[in-house]
């Protein structure tokens, strides 16, 4: 078994589906290569941490509709094609750029997971009944904490991402510590993380005329991650301010996309 | 010294016609016979598209190639037409610009993509999706169709758009809207201001999120919605009368949030940004 063919059937294993001689091979691989060890760890963690998602009240009807619309902006859901003659059907929105090439195939689930990312802190705390707090006094003055390292971990948890190809799981991972150190506020100055850094190389080779424009659309979103986070870790029972940190982990991996659909 | 000097123009003139040639612009067009409903694809790394409607059931693309250092492709299959640039070697943005000029059914959805822009499109029914990175996107008189819109800078400008779906994300290009309603209106940028200049219709949902800049609502006095707005960081200020439920679970922080309802609550209206200021303002 090599390394594609464990990044192809991980998921079926995580799911417990196991077949004798398939699991052998795996396990052997496993064993003797460290990226793909490593890989399956990982998983396992942000696996077992997403099974321990408290479950929600059911979200309002316009919820669903929203997400619906979400979904079929991004192409994975369409109409049903038996719909009847008198309803009225609207045409499949996908997106059809015969030249999409996923060369830079690693940018899609760095954009899942920083979606991911931004889900588990925001549902990992529940936010108390009483809203409100009083808004500090200076949070710019914080020190910022450190891009998140999450944004290595493969994307696996919260069902509203839309899950990648397997063989897209099969990016290199960050240690499972990188989940729960979201939540911290190192005060060491900022960094960018090893993926902004490679998101830029790639930006850089393939279209070196965008690389300031990308760059600094990067820096003022992971300043705006960093406020919202800063802000999160001092007030953590804000819901407003865990929302913003969910809608600047959105900005980044809009960014990421919009890059995606150009570096061809 | 006459010899030289005519030598000289001859040479000046030759040179101006060779660069001439090599820059000149060329136009082609493609008509392409569809069926209702069709599912219509332009795509550019450098230039602007326009998208009107057009008669019948035709797709008429013009494009003008600005070099002889791209080129256009084509295809079609069945009812889904996809024309894109291809940049060959040695192209820039200059030399790489296409500029398209497309007539569609007015039913047909429609997705445009281009780096630089413009994106316009205007007196459309079907779907829409234009992304651009810094390309200004203009979407007007549309209705009934879902329009999505993504940009990096770009500004995004929506005038007369009903009854359909409409999202806009912008990392910190500036969103326009006047005259936008629909059971669905949601728009966020990063670092852009949000203004909105309507009534917010009947029975829509409307979401406006920023994380720095400002939103701004410019409303008539018989608006009918429910209102709520919270800035973690920056200033809310509002020019109604707002009714406030006797029981609700958000809590009005003074000059940092404010909800309630003006008229029957046809629609609900969210505004929230995380240091903007929000306003919400009668016109």
């Amino acid at each position: 078994m090599t390394c594609s063919d464990v990044e192809r059937v991980l998921p079926e294993l995580l799911d417990g589906a196991p077949d004798g001689e398939f699991q052998t091979a795996f396990e052997t691989h496993v064993k003797s290569c460290p990226a793909c060890s490593d890989l399956v760890s990982d998983l396992k963690v942000i696996a077992s941490e997403a099974r321990q998602l408290a479950a929600t009240e059911e979200p309002a009807p316009r919820v669903w509709v929203r997400i619906a619309a979400e979904l079929r902006a991004e192409g994975l859901i369409r109409e049903p094609e038996s719909a009847p003659k008198s309803a009225p059907t609207r045409p499949i929105l996908v997106p059809t750029s015969p030249r999409r090439r996923w060369s830079a195939w690693w940018l899609a689930p760095v954009a899942a997971a920083l979606l991911a990312a931004g889900s588990y802190v925001v549902s990992h705390k529940p936010a108390p009944q009483v809203a409100k707090q009083q808004a500090p006094g200076t949070p710019a003055a914080s020190p910022a904490p450190a891009p998140p390292a999450v944004a290595q971990t493969p994307a696996v948890a919260p069902a509203s991402v839309p899950n990648p190809a397997p063989q897209q799981l099969a990016q290199k991972s960050a240690t499972p510590t990188a989940i729960v150190g979201l939540t911290a506020a190192p005060a060491a100055e900022p960094e960018p993380s090893e993926e902004d850094q490679q998101f830029l190389s790639v930006v850089s080779t393939r279209a070196p005329s965008m690389r300031a424009t990308y760059e600094s659309q990067l820096q003022a979103v992971n300043a705006d991650i960093r406020e919202a986070q800063a802000y999160l870790d001092r007030n953590p029972g804000d819901a407003d301010a865990r929302q913003h940190l969910m809608d600047a982990y959105q900005q980044k991996a809009l960014l990421y996309q919009i890059a995606l659909d150009r570096i061809q | 010294m006459e010899s030289l000097q005519q030598t000289t123009v001859v040479t000046l003139v030759l040179a101006t016609c060779l660069a001439s040639a090599a820059f000149a612009e060329t136009k082609k067009e493609y008509r392409f016979t569809v069926g209702p409903n069709a599912n219509v694809s332009v795509d550019t790394q450098y230039g602007a598209i326009s998208v009107k409607p057009g008669s019948g059931n035709q797709v008429i693309v013009t494009a003008t190639l600005k070099s002889d250092k791209v080129e256009v492709d084509q295809r079609q299959n069945g009812n889904r037409v996809e024309v894109a640039s291809h940049l060959l070697q040695g192209a820039d943005q200059q030399t790489g610009q296409v500029d398209y000029e497309v007539l569609i059914p007015p039913d047909a959805t429609l997705n445009l993509r281009s780096s630089t822009g413009p994106l316009t499109a205007e007196r459309l029914q079907g779907d829409l999706s234009l992304e651009g990175t810094d390309a200004v996107v203009n979407v007007r008189d549309v209705t009934s169709g879902h329009v999505h819109v993504r940009t990096m800078r770009g500004p995004i400008t929506l005038t007369d758009v009903r009854n359909g779906h409409v999202e806009l994300a912008s990392i910190s290009g500036d969103v326009h809207l006047k005259s936008v309603t629909g059971p669905l209106v949601q728009a966020s940028s990063g670092s852009g201001k949000i203004f909105y200049d309507g009534d917010f219709g009947s029975g829509g949902d409307y979401k406006f999120t920023t994380h720095t800049g400002d939103i701004e609502a410019l409303v008539p006095a018989n608006v009918s919605a429910d209102f709520s707005a919270h800035s973690v960081l920056g200033r809310v200020q509002h020019d109604f009368p707002l009714q406030q439920p006797q029981h609700s679970r958000f809590s009005v922080e003074a000059g940092r949030s404010f909800f309630g309802t003006v008229g029957k609550a046809a629609s609900e209206v969210v505004l929230r940004s995380f240091s903007g200021k929000i306003r919400l303002k009668q016109r």
